[in-house]
């Protein structure tokens, strides 16, 4: 199973803190992993994340296993069994 | 005043010995606004021993609502010359210096700092406060937004680092909503993690607290 944590404002939009979906195999990325998790809930999120051409909005951090995604192959890090993935918006002030 | 008498109530809470390693612990306090006034503030109050405080700014009218050591008479002077005042008239037994300055990447902070606290609203000095930290030293890094906010300790070149965490992560445009409220529950669960980790018992280290005040729900997030 791959465990997706929703964190923050994205918690509040879902009022889910956490969905598990079953890894399809190792070619799987995470956008696409994220675009199958939007067809089986209720609530669209995607468009919080990505604009229309399919790139990563500023301010959500999403991470594999603590990593930031930007450090490992970004939207196109395959997923694997077992990973645990969370998305982040952090408060930016102080 | 004996300090047994003045922090009676801590130290019935925690003890004479952890009141003694408050008092040996000098803290750097980055950014002195919604977050670093209410954290400085408490630290004051609880008696640590010496604080350094770093900002640049000028107290202006939108602090108000939550820089709780500014008052309207204090408008268009410098943050840091108000806040040395108001702390030394809360407690004198603490030694405070102020460093005048934005912390960019010419920052270098006081050799005797012995716990660092991100008090900051942007995050290019943030990862510059970060950079600037010896080896080992612990940052407790909070943030706000709305109403949600996070704290988060690290240890400098043993954790992830800031900057690994916060890729992608850019500054909003414009003025950042912040309020009172929510800058004094994040500033308590700051000071909250600071004496944790004065007293060797950091509960967030390398472990986001996600605060969300709409809703009142809190979550951890391990980085």
């Amino acid at each position: 199973m791959i465990n997706i944590q929703f964190y923050s404002l994205l918690r509040l939009l879902l009022k889910q803190e956490k969905f598990e979906l079953a890894s399809i195999g190792d070619d799987e990325t995470i956008e696409q992993l994220l675009q199958r998790l939007q067809k089986q809930i209720s609530t669209p999120f995607l468009q919080k994340l990505l604009d229309e051409q399919g790139e990563m909005f500023p301010g959500t951090i999403i991470m594999i296993n603590r990593r930031n995604i930007h450090h490992l192959e970004k939207l196109e890090t395959p997923i694997q069994d077992g990973d645990v993935v969370a998305l982040f918006p952090p408060g930016a002030g102080g | 005043m004996p300090a047994a008498e003045r922090y009676n109530r801590q130290i019935l809470h925690w003890g004479k010995d952890r009141q003694q390693l408050l008092r040996a612990a000098t803290a750097l306090i980055a950014g002195v606004g919604g977050l670093g006034a209410t954290v400085s503030q408490l630290l004051v109050r609880a008696g640590i021993g010496k604080l350094y405080l770093v900002d640049d700014g000028l107290v202006d009218w939108p602090d108000l609502n939550r820089q709780l050591l500014y008052n309207e008479t204090d408008i268009g002077q410098p943050k840091l010359t108000i806040a040395k005042q108001r702390l030394q008239q809360i407690n004198k037994d603490v030694t405070i210096e102020v460093l005048q300055k934005r912390i960019d990447q010419s920052f270098q902070p006081p050799a005797d700092v012995s716990i660092i606290a991100d008090c900051l609203d942007n995050y290019p000095s943030r990862f510059h406060l970060e950079a600037s930290l010896e080896t080992g030293s612990f940052l407790i890094h909070g943030g706000i937004e709305g109403d949600q906010g996070q704290v988060l300790t690290l240890q400098k070149g043993i954790s992830q680092s800031l900057a690994d965490i916060f890729t992608s992560a850019q500054q909003p445009q414009g003025d950042i909503p912040v309020t009172g409220s929510g800058a004094t529950i994040l500033s308590g669960f700051m000071v909250n993690e600071i004496f944790n980790t004065i007293f060797f018992q950091p509960q967030l280290l390398n472990r986001f607290l996600i605060v969300g005040l709409s809703d009142l729900h809190l979550a951890f997030l391990d980085v």
